[in-house]
């Protein structure tokens, strides 16, 4: 059984899939394969055991993990939930849906041996463009012990989160992008006061959903990721009816404090959604940070 | 479907270009009077929609013309063809026009500097104009507020307290700071207009005149000047002081790392590259130390509140350790407080707790030493957002966020006048 078990760690890395995203990643596995990973393949190609199969199951709670109650204000519920919300809006956002946590109601974690900690949250979201909260959510997160960075596997679910009916903005969007002579381009979203363009809104948006897969992928227990500026998005050509656009964001870390860059290649339609095809770590000094001159569009 | 055609022609309207996108200026050069009335010709044409800003009269003097894009490859091709010389004096008009707006807009708010009641607080400024404004609130009421140069920044600015007194010698007082950390642009306008509401509510709102009748207010509205410059000059996300390491090409150290409480523990980085570098040695900052020497030769401060932004939490002492404060209950139970008040503005909701339970570890924080001196009501705010902006918060959002979080602060000043120690 112990041998079983050191085999399952062993093979992690490659199962994964993606390579992780660290600086010299030049490309990444499309966000199709990294899902694929996430979603339970993982039974059928490593021959697991019951206990290893339970720590993977999405629902039973096993009396064997001792599970710890958490205060939902303090840190390790705030970065979980945070971690919920990065995988809610890269599978359900779009350029006119963003989910941002609103409240958390209940938090606990289990260790579990040689493994990691599973987190289990209910949380409230807040969509930000039509202000709807959405309750009910339920997360589960692990957090493996691997001794470099690994995607946390997050299985979430919220009641009644199709109530949030954005297809026709999406469809309009999508269509008006689509007739566009020009491909749409823009820098420092917001600007340094704060000013974004009504037009370049949704542009906002994608690259907040698209950034949430990286950041989704960088989590551990001691980040807590949020994206705080567009420092510029030019569109693609395509010739698929997926429209792409190039993305250099900036992610910020509340636990370190840093300010990260990331470049990435976004691809989107509203019937298939946003996908990350592309994304890579950019050095610390690489460009000119984003100023107090205003935008161009 | 009708509802998605209505809704495409509604994007179409909203996306739709602006006026002046590629339309040029020509200045035009005539050499001879046939030239002229060539140019006199062109102006008839009235479906090219020309404009001359300066119209064809003799040829010694340049004509110039505003030509829309749509008319530019007619009157280009006309022009050559008769041998009139042209130069393109403005190649995109759009870009000037709102490089104009800009200019206008700053303009309107040097000009609004005349007084403190005509500044825009709804806006973000300078660290010059912040300056200008400190000097206008004194002058306008030198009775109750004064500025003191506490010390001067690495790069040798000044750094000012505001104060807000009537009176007495070293009154028991209140500590507000904001902008110790640069980036955090809505604390130092939060700032200013907290400073504003003071000198216009004393004498008029009965809670200010009487905690005024009886302690002392101190405000440091840019506690990190060389930062603040540095973000609205070259990185609008800049967080450290800019003092230089040595041995070190990266800047600057984090001044809520530099406090001697628990400095050189986990919590801080040694790494001067780092967001949260500690710093060579504790108040190595003259950004710090400036304010640990006020502090201690003032000796009778009550209520010490830093602020800084986002996440949208009310904390108190420790991050250095988990050990909780002596305190602890009373702190916690006026957080709750304080957070309730805050919430009934805009129904903003905060999280509260101490530092290291609620957000990470961190030591050498500014609280935790003040909470060491004594300085019992000790409190670090982060105002706005949870993460939609971060950092760079829409202008139209620092009033409401000044607002709201000024009643949190009353009930912490209120706390703290009705419960001396």
């Amino acid at each position: 059984m112990r041998w079983t078990l050191w085999i399952v760690l062993g093979l992690f890395p490659l199962v994964d899939g993606h390579p992780t995203l660290k600086t010299n990643q030049n490309s990444l596995e499309t966000a199709d394969a990294a899902l694929n990973h996430q979603s339970g393949s993982l039974n059928s190609v490593l021959h697991l055991d019951d206990t290893e199969k339970a720590a993977l199951e999405p629902t039973r709670v096993d009396p064997a993990f001792p599970m710890k109650e958490l205060n939902t204000s303090h840190y390790p519920a705030t970065r979980a939930a945070r971690v919920a919300q990065h995988y809610l809006n890269y599978h359900h956002g779009s350029p006119s849906k963003w989910f941002m946590v609103h409240d958390i109601k209940k938090a606990s974690s289990e260790d579990i041996p040689e493994v990691g900690t599973k987190y289990h949250i209910q949380f409230s979201v807040q969509e930000q463009a039509t202000k709807e909260i959405v309750g009910n959510c339920t997360a589960e997160i692990l957090f493996r012990q691997t001794e470099e960075q690994s995607a946390p596997e997050v299985n979430c679910t919220c009641d009644d989160l199709l109530k949030i009916k954005t297809s026709d903005a999406d469809h309009a969007l999508y269509l008006h992008i689509k007739h566009q002579p020009e491909p749409v381009a823009g820098t420092d979203i917001p600007d340094s006061q704060g000013n974004i363009p009504k037009e370049m809104e949704p542009f906002w948006y994608l690259g907040g959903i698209g950034a949430s897969f990286i950041m989704w992928q960088q989590s551990n227990e001691s980040t807590l990721y949020n994206m705080v500026h567009v420092h510029s998005v030019k569109q693609l050509n395509s010739e698929n009816d997926l429209l792409a656009f190039d993305y250099v964001v900036l992610l910020h870390d509340m636990v370190s404090q840093e300010i990260i860059h990331w470049h990435m290649q976004v691809a989107w339609n509203p019937t298939q959604g946003v996908k990350v095809t592309q994304c890579n770590l950019l050095p610390k000094d690489t460009m000119k940070q984003p100023s107090a001159e205003k935008h161009k569009i | 479907m009708k509802g998605v055609i209505f809704f495409s022609a509604l994007l179409v309207a909203v996306f739709s270009q602006k006026i002046f996108v590629g339309d040029q200026v020509l200045r035009i050069a005539t050499k001879d009077v046939e030239q002229i009335t060539l140019l006199k010709d062109l102006e008839e044409l009235e479906h090219l929609e020309l404009d001359f800003w300066k119209g064809p009269t003799h040829p010694d003097f340049p004509t110039d013309v505003h030509v829309p894009f749509a008319s530019l490859q007619a009157v280009k091709v006309f022009l050559e063809s008769n041998n009139i010389q042209y130069s393109i004096m403005i190649e995109n008009l759009q870009s000037i026009v709102e490089e104009e707006k800009i200019q206008i807009s700053r303009s309107r708010s040097t000009e609004q500097m005349r007084n403190t009641n005509s500044f825009n607080y709804a806006s973000y400024h300078t660290l010059d104009e912040i300056y200008s404004w400190m000097d206008m609130l004194v002058s306008e009421q030198s009775n109750l507020v004064s500025k003191i140069h506490i010390g001067s920044t690495f790069e040798n600015r000044p750094i000012y307290v505001l104060k807000f007194s009537t009176g007495g010698t070293k009154r028991p007082a209140i500590w507000i700071d904001t902008g110790i950390h640069s980036r955090e642009w809505v604390t130092q306008a939060s700032g200013i207009w907290m400073a504003k509401k003071i000198a216009t509510d004393y004498g008029k709102d009965a809670f200010i005149t009487s905690i005024l009748n009886e302690m002392d207010i101190f405000i440091e509205i840019v506690t990190n000047p060389d930062g603040f410059y540095f973000t609205h000059t070259k990185n609008r996300m800049w967080r450290k002081t800019r003092s230089t390491n040595s041995g070190s090409s990266c800047v600057g150290v984090d001044p809520n790392r530099n406090w001697d409480a628990g400095f050189g523990g986990a919590g801080a980085s040694s790494n001067p590259c780092s967001e949260t570098y500690r710093g060579p040695r504790a108040n190595s900052e003259s950004e710090v130390k400036s304010i640990v020497d006020f502090v201690k030769s003032h000796g009778n401060f009550k209520a010490f509140i830093s602020i800084h932004s986002y996440s949208q939490m009310l904390l108190y002492p420790y991050g250095y350790t988990k050990t909780p404060v002596a305190d602890q209950q009373e702190l916690d139970n006026l957080a709750k407080k304080a957070i309730d008040a805050l919430s009934t503005l805009y129904g903003t909701s905060y999280r509260y707790g101490s530092i290291i339970n609620t957000i990470y570890q961190a030591s050498g924080g500014t609280i935790d030493w003040t909470y060491n001196q004594g300085i019992k009501y000790s409190y670090t705010f982060e105002l706005r957002d949870t993460g939609r902006y971060g950092f760079i918060l829409p202008a139209n959002q620092i009033i409401p966020t000044a607002q709201e979080t000024w009643l949190a602060i009353k009930t912490i000043m209120e706390h703290t006048y009705n419960n001396p120690y």
